[in-house]
Formats: C-alpha cells, structure tokens, sequence
C-alpha cells in the first residue's frame, strides 16, 4: 500500500466473514455426516441404491451450482459431463464382462450385434480401470475447457451461453444415439461387470457403493467449497456481479470462467462415473435434454447460490418425484406441480430453499440479538401517549 | 522529463460520429492531470481509449513507452492502468471487505489465486484502507446497501488498494457532499507524486484545489492546457463554454 | 428438372411453415428479449384447440382460425401479466419460467387430452393437388403460403405503420423514457406477448392437419423456430423471412441426402457458431463498427 496513507490499525476488526465460513463448514460437514449415517437406519439394499443415486444426483446439481450460482455461467447442458463420466465409466465396465458370444477377451455384445469386425482404438485403453476413471474427468474436463475458450473468449454471455451449452449436449447426445456400432446407441451400455477397486467389489445394491458415493461426494462438496473460499472463488463470484469491472483490476475474466467452468464439469464427470456403477448401465439420458434441465430445477429449487442447497434441492426433488413414480398418474400430476413450484421458485425465490434457510436464520440470530439486550437493559416502561 | 502517458493522434468515431478527433495528450509521471470539457467534448471517451473498453480507430496510446492499443482491458490493467467509472461501478452482491480484496490484484492468474486464501497477509492494509475512504464500519456490509457517496468512496478505495501507476477518475466527486469533495481533494493530493492521476471534473472548485496543469477538450480535440487561471482567459475556452454558463457551470 | 422444382416447392412448403412458426418467436424475441421457451407450447395449444374445437363442436377449421388466436393470444397476455412482467431485469429467470410453463401446459394438455396423437381434418375445399409445371401440388400447402406471407405482412404493418409499433418501437429503446412520455410499457408489453402467442396458436391450427398432435410436439417447432429467429437477426422481421426461406431449402436438401440424426446435430452446431461469431443474424447489417 502507499506509503503515506498508512494509518493506525483499527481496533475493531470485524469477524463477521470468518465466523460465517465456520457455520458453513459446520452445515456441511453435518450433511455428510447425516449422509453417512443413513445406511446405519435402513436394511433395505433396494432402497439403498435408490438413496444413492439421490445422492449422485446431488453431486450433479452441486457442480451445477458452482457454475451457475457462483459464475453466473448457466450451463444448461451440466449433464453432457456427466453422461461422458458414465459412459468412461461403463466402457471400462463393459470390457470387464465376458461375452455370451464371443468368450473372453471377446467384443461387446453390441458391437458383435452391429458387425463391428474388431475393438475400435479409443475403446483400447479402457480395458485399464484407472485410465477410464482418469478420463471420466479429463474427457468432461477437456469438453469443458475447449467449450469455455470457444465461448468466453468471444465474450458469449448469459443467455447465449445456456442455448450454446444445451445445443453443444444435443450434439453429443445426437452423436452418441447415431453411433450405435460403438456406443451401442439408444439402448446405451448394458450389461456392465461390478467395478473393483483395491480388492473392494462394488455390487449397486451394496453398502460399498453407498460409502463410495458418501465419500465422493464429502471429497467434491468440501473441494468445492474450499475453491469458492479462495481468492479466485472472490473473483469468480465478482465475474458473476459485473463482469466487465472486473478486468479493469487485471484479472482474465475467460480463464476465470474456464476454471470455474471445468471445474464444474469435473465434478460432474465424477458423478456420471458413480451414476453408472450405482444404476450398473450407461444411456444417452444420462445427457440428455430432460435430465439438464432438470438439474436446472434442482439446482433452483434448492437455491442456486448454494452447494449445499443445490444438492439438497436434488435430492428432495429427485427423491420425491421416486417416490411418486410407482403411479402413473402421481407422476403426471406431479411433472405439472413441479412445473408450476419451478416458476414460483424462480419468481420469488431467486435463492430457493437455501435463501428462506438463510433469512430465518437472521431472523433467528436477530431476535435473540434482541432478547440478550432486553436482559442486559430492560426498557423503561412507557407511560401513556 | 518524458510524458508517463502519451496519446498521439488518438482518435476514434462511432457510425461517423467523430468522438475523439486526433487527440494529442501527455502526462508527466507523478503529476495530476485534470480534464475538463463541456458536455460532449469525449472526455469520457478519452478515459475509455485509455484503459482499452473502446478501441481507437486511429492513433497510439502508450504508457512508460508501452503501446496500450493493441492490448485487451485486463493486459492494460496489468500494464499499471486504474480506472474508476462515472456511475461507479462496484460489486454490489460482495461486501465492502471483499470489493477491497478483489480489487487488491498483485497478482492475478488464476492458479495463483485457486492457492490463496482470501484471509491473508493484506488484510490489516486492507482494514487500514477501509479507515482511509471512512468505510471501516461498513466492511461486512454488501455493496449495495451503500449510499451513492459511500459508493463513489468505495471505488477510490479500490483505485487506491490496485495501487497502478496510472489512475484514471471520471468524475469521483459527484453526488458528494462539500465536506466529502473537499476530503477527495486531500486523497488526491497525497496520492500524486507517486501516481500518476488523470481526473475527468465538472466542479470547477475541485479541479482548482487539485490540480496544477488542465487540459480543456472541446469537440473531440484538445483546445487548451495550463493553469486553471490561464485556462479560464483563454478566448477559445470562453466561447466552447458559451451557452453552458460559463466554465464553473459546465 | 421437374425434381428440381419438386424439391424447391417442398422447400418452399417447409418455409412456409418455418415462418408461421418463427413469427411469434421473432416479435417476442426481437422486441421484448425474451427467449420464450413456452412458444411451442402455445404452437402447440393451437393445434389442440383445432382439434378440439373440430371433433367436440364440428367446428371447421377457417371458422376456428380466430377463435384460436384470441385464445391463445389470451394465454399469452395472462402469461406476461402474471410471470415474465417481474423478471425483465432477469433475462436468465425468464429461460427458465417460460421453459416451466412450457413444462406445465404440455402436463396439462397430457392430462386433459390424453397422451395419444390426435388428428385433424384437412379443410375439404384444399385438400386436393393442382398441377404446377408438370409438378403436383397440394392445395393446402400454397393455402399455407399464402397465409404465412398474409400474417408477415399483416405485423410487419403493424410494426412499422400504426401507432402501436411507434410505441413498441419507442418502449424497445428506451422503457423509462417511454413511460415519461405517457407510454405505458407494461402495457406495450403485454399485449406485444399476447399477440406473438396467438401468432404460434395461429401456426399450430394451421399446420395440425398436416402433422400429427402430440402433448410434446412443441418441443421440435421451438427449435426450429429459434434458429430461423437467430439466422434471420434479432429485430428483423424481413431477415426471418429470408432465413426461413434458406433454411426451408436447406432442409429440404439435408432430409434429402443426408441421415435425420446427423442432420439435426448440424443445425445444432450451426446455431452454436452463428451465435458465437454473428450473434445479430446473417441477414441484418452489423449496426456498431
């Protein structure tokens, strides 16, 4: 700083933002706690795998809320990460199985149904588990990254940037559905063996997986969370407020956007990975056009500007319309509720969930606030008008 | 003593609307620049050629020998430019402390920053500052809760906490109180010398308190430059002005 | 040469429908910024309500032409009164509140109508084909034509030669400034909306005898309709037109050679190139140098 306006420190120094970081880690360590501790309550293996793909489909609207919530950026095709981390995933899966046809080592059933002569070469290197688990993040990652750069370097923003990243998942999803030799198409990757990692098998309906998933996710929220703590977590939140302010500090507002972008999208890749091995297939849904958007509404319902809500929003979405689906008519009914709930989030609660549990929680703090100085100094009783 | 800054020939048009006409204009390093000009005259536009939001169709813009033109707004920043915005421009959602924090940009890569806290070692200059444009009671309050002077205050600050060689001001004392203009005159006049300050004014009052040479623009060009007293004889300032009550009314 | 002529009328036929479409899209976008994710929905409503109104009341379809408008048209007015009238500080809320009443009216429709497709009847009068150069062609479809170029006609008028579009015009410029001239922009608005929707009920009467009607058939026009809007440039009612035109040709050609799935991925990567590199359209010339 300059030298001649150095002054005395002052003497208050407020702890306000500390002391909301600590509430925070708190909050979310008690979440994955509670994550934790459900498999303790439930015997049902059935039910299990249902809260495990809740919970990966929390992890999803996480990443989504990163991006969205402290960028600003709206993905609207968060899922095409996701279904490339599945379909990582499952590839590797998929070449763990022994064909009914052609015996060990052989093709995939599909390609054989599809007259592919031989193991086309980007499907080699996924007979190693690790180097599919690498590439379902570096491939979303990369997407990502090269998506970011076509769009923020050419200063693409806001609702441009939700149309080009549905249409660029479109494309994908098109491409993946019109290579059905090796992609196996519509039907996606079926059939998939149970992942093994470190002597561990990871049976969807186990309590392994559950804890896999609990793990990833504890590791991803508080990764997260730790970013948007940091300076470039400030700046990428600052990008979100006014964007063009911002360079005239200096700072590259596309690289700024980029990381926030792909490291969205890493996490997202990781949850695609988990979604496969928890629903044992991988399908072109998995990033398709219903699926984004719903993220979108998880991620608004539970609020946008949290993590944590985000991922709450999911599940008490996701889980709900479950719950739901064992009726057609509940179903139907419910896509209309949620349809409207969706607009009256957006209309009065630009926060969602997060934001009512934020003002109660002033509300809370302030009525207690006043309680304390009632007992300090009680009031003079007023007499008359 | 070579100029700091230095436009030549600087001049750019939008849809045929000459904006700024071959501008020619140098800083000395150190010393504190005032621009004036009726309305219209591109002294805004002046600013915005400088610290690159408008490219120029013609002309050069250097500082300490380097071309500034061919950069993009965050490479000019970097290059020792600060800019604070006539309807300031803050980050309304952050609070006062993070506002200082971002605009605190020794360094700014991004896998530089991804490593470092926000709670760090220029914190305490941070909180200084904020003591500094009367804002230390303020530092946990989001931006927008402000009131316009405290705004305007809070942009100095973060001129002052970016802490470029180069700083440009449009207009930062507008919507001040007399007492407030009066404190900004003194910031000013601590902070040149070691910045280099150009300052677009209307107050004519401030302008005399803080600066030692003024530049008049008039319809995109540099009509005058000197003393505030030689300014105001000058023939050709006089008639520019005429219609728009005079200098100290503009 | 007549399969050259053959292919160009069928393109032409594609156009016709692409601009019926695009029209609403266009004057919502275009005036009012708002990406209305919902215009299918309302394409679609329009076709329902042909049907309906043809197999409940044996209305014909000219007769209900517009009644189908006015309805539609009074969706659309409730939609902005009651929605979008609070987020136009929020481009990207209103993304995704149109896109949820999109997802509601499609609900809705599935639970009132049923889920199965619908048909409706082709006014008897156009349903035969003429002979065109040694080339047949369908009565109905130059009726579709013709209608698409009345309805262009019909709003670029009112845009451009009556008091309303002065209004319009001013209130796209400037709201606050409008509104101190005794305009009322919310007003403006409104109605603005509501006359683009009907435009997209008008679109969905007038093609529903030559598709079949399904809850979830909105979801293709809105597509197409904005990528017709995107090509032909925001605020440019003659540049939808002209790309409804090409890419009605073009489409024409791609169903031709090439296969759906990789077509359909072309045009998406199209949207995603002109959006990134001329954002304001092929056919307007670029306003800032």
């Amino acid at each position: 700083m300059t030298a001649p306006l150095v002054l005395p420190a002052p003497a208050h120094r407020t702890r306000q933002a500390a002391g909301r970081t600590r509430t925070q880690v708190l909050l979310y360590a008690f979440v994955c706690l509670a994550v934790f501790v459900i498999p303790l309550l439930i015997d049902s293996d059935f039910l299990l795998n249902k809260i495990a793909r809740y919970i990966v489909l929390g992890m999803l609207a996480m990443s989504l809320a990163l991006s969205w919530g402290y960028a600003g950026i709206l993905n609207l095709g968060q899922a095409m990460s996701f279904g490339l981390g599945s379909y990582a995933m499952a590839m590797a899966l998929k070449l763990k199985t022994v064909p009914v046809h052609t015996g060990p080592e052989g093709l995939p059933d599909f390609m054989v149904w599809n007259n592919v002569p031989s193991l086309p070469w980007f499907w080699e290197p996924f007979h190693s588990l690790g180097f599919a688990i690498a590439a379902g993040i570096i491939v979303p990652v990369c997407a990502a990254a090269a998506l970011g750069w076509f769009m923020f370097r050419g200063r693409v923003t806001g609702v441009y940037v939700a149309i080009i990243t549905l249409a660029a998942m479109v494309v994908v999803n098109l491409v993946i559905i019109d290579q059905q030799r090796f992609t196996g198409g519509f039907n996606g990757i079926t059939d998939l063996a149970q992942l093994k990692l470190f002597d561990i098998t990871f049976d969807a309906y186990g309590r392994s997986t559950y804890y896999l998933v609990a793990c990833c996710l504890t590791a991803s929220l508080f990764l997260a969370l730790a970013v948007t703590k940091t300076k470039a977590g400030l700046i990428i939140q600052a990008i979100r407020d006014h964007e063009n302010r911002v360079r005239y500090f200096g700072y590259d507002v596309a690289a700024y956007k980029i990381f926030a972008f792909s490291l969205s999208a890493a996490i997202a890749g990781l949850a695609g990975m988990l979604y496969t091995v928890v629903m044992e297939f991988a399908s072109p849904t998995f990033l398709g056009v219903p699926l984004s958007l719903s993220v979108v509404v998880w991620c608004a319902v539970g609020g946008r500007q949290s993590l944590v809500g985000a991922f709450l929003g999911a599940v008490l979405v996701a889980g709900m319309q479950g719950a739901l689906s064992e009726s057609k008519t509940f179903l139907e009914t419910w896509t209309l509720v949620m349809g409207g709930l969706f607009v009256i989030v957006v209309l009065f609660l630009p926060k969602g969930l997060a934001g009512i549990a934020e003002l109660l929680s002033v509300r809370i703090a302030r009525l207690r606030q006043r309680r304390n100085a009632t007992v300090a100094e009680p009031k003079p009783t007023e007499v008359g008008p | 003593m070579t100029a700091h800054l230095q436009l030549s020939d600087v001049s750019v048009s939008f849809n045929g609307f000459v904006a700024v006409n071959a501008l020619n204009l140098a800083v000395g390093k150190g010393e504190l620049r005032c621009l004036i000009g009726p309305n219209g005259a591109g002294k805004t536009t002046a600013l915005d050629l400088i610290c690159g939001k408008i490219k120029p169709t013609a002309g050069s813009i250097t500082l300490r020998n380097t071309e500034l033109t061919a950069l993009e707004e965050h490479q000019i920043a970097r290059a020792g430019v600060g800019r604070k915005f006539q309807v300031p421009s803050v980050f309304k959602e952050l609070t006062v402390r993070e506002n200082l924090q971002v605009a605190y940009s020794k360094r700014t890569g991004v896998f530089a920053n991804v490593m470092r806290s926000c709670r760090g070692e220029e914190t305490d200059g941070l909180d200084m500052l904020a003591q500094l444009v009367g804002l230390e009671n303020a530092l946990d309050k989001p931006a927008a809760y402000l009131s316009h002077g405290q705004t305007q205050w809070l942009e100095i600050g973060m001129l002052v906490a970016q802490d470029t060689e180069l700083i440009l001001m449009d207009e930062p004392t507008a919507g001040m109180t007399a007492q407030e203009t009066l404190k900004t005159a003194d910031l000013f006049n601590r902070l040149k010398g070691k910045h280099t300050l150009l300052v677009v004014e209307h107050d004519m009052g401030f302008v005399k308190a803080i600066g030692d040479v003024i530049s008049v623009m008039h319809q995109g060009r540099l009509l005058a430059e000197g003393t505030a007293a030689e300014v105001e004889r000058n023939e050709e300032v006089r008639r520019a002005y005429l219609g728009s009550g005079g200098i100290t009314g503009a | 040469m007549d399969d050259a002529l053959q292919q160009f009328i069928t393109g032409l036929s594609i156009a016709s429908i692409l601009l019926l479409v695009a029209l609403g899209l266009s004057i919502i976008y275009g005036a009012m910024g708002i990406i209305n994710l919902a215009h299918g929905e309302f394409v679609m409503l329009g076709a329902y309500a042909a049907w309906a109104l043809q197999t409940q009341l044996q209305i014909g379809l000219f007769a209900s032409l517009i009644p189908i408008f006015l309805l539609v048209a009074l969706f659309g007015w409730l939609i902005e009164h009651f929605v979008l009238r609070f987020l136009y500080a929020r481009p990207l809320d209103t993304i995704l509140a149109t896109w949820g009443i999109g997802v509601m009216l499609q609900q809705a429709v599935r639970l009132l109508a049923g889920g199965e497709l619908r048909y409706v009847q082709m006014p008897v009068d156009l349903s035969h084909s003429i002979d065109i150069a040694g080339v047949p062609v369908s009565v109905y479809r130059l009726f579709l034509f013709a209608a698409a170029l009345a309805l262009f006609a019909l709003t670029w008028f009112l845009m451009n030669r009556t008091t309303f579009g002065v209004k319009l015009r001013a209130v796209i410029q400037d709201r606050s400034i409008s509104s101190a001239f005794g305009i009322n922009p919310g007003q403006v608005y409104g109605i603005t909306f509501a006359y683009g929707a009907g435009l997209a009920g008008l679109a969905g009467a007038l093609v529903s005898p030559l598709k079949s009607v399904s809850p979830e058939m909105g979801t293709g026009y809105v597509v197409d309709a904005f990528m017709v809007v995107v090509l032909g440039g925001v605020q440019s009612l003659v540049g939808t037109v002209a790309s409804a035109f090409v890419l009605g040709e073009l489409s024409g050609v791609i169903a031709f050679l090439q296969n759906d799935t990789i077509a359909k991925a072309l045009v998406f990567l199209a949207i995603i190139v002109l959006i990134r590199f001329r954002p304001e359209g092929l056919f307007t010339a670029r306003v800032r140098a």
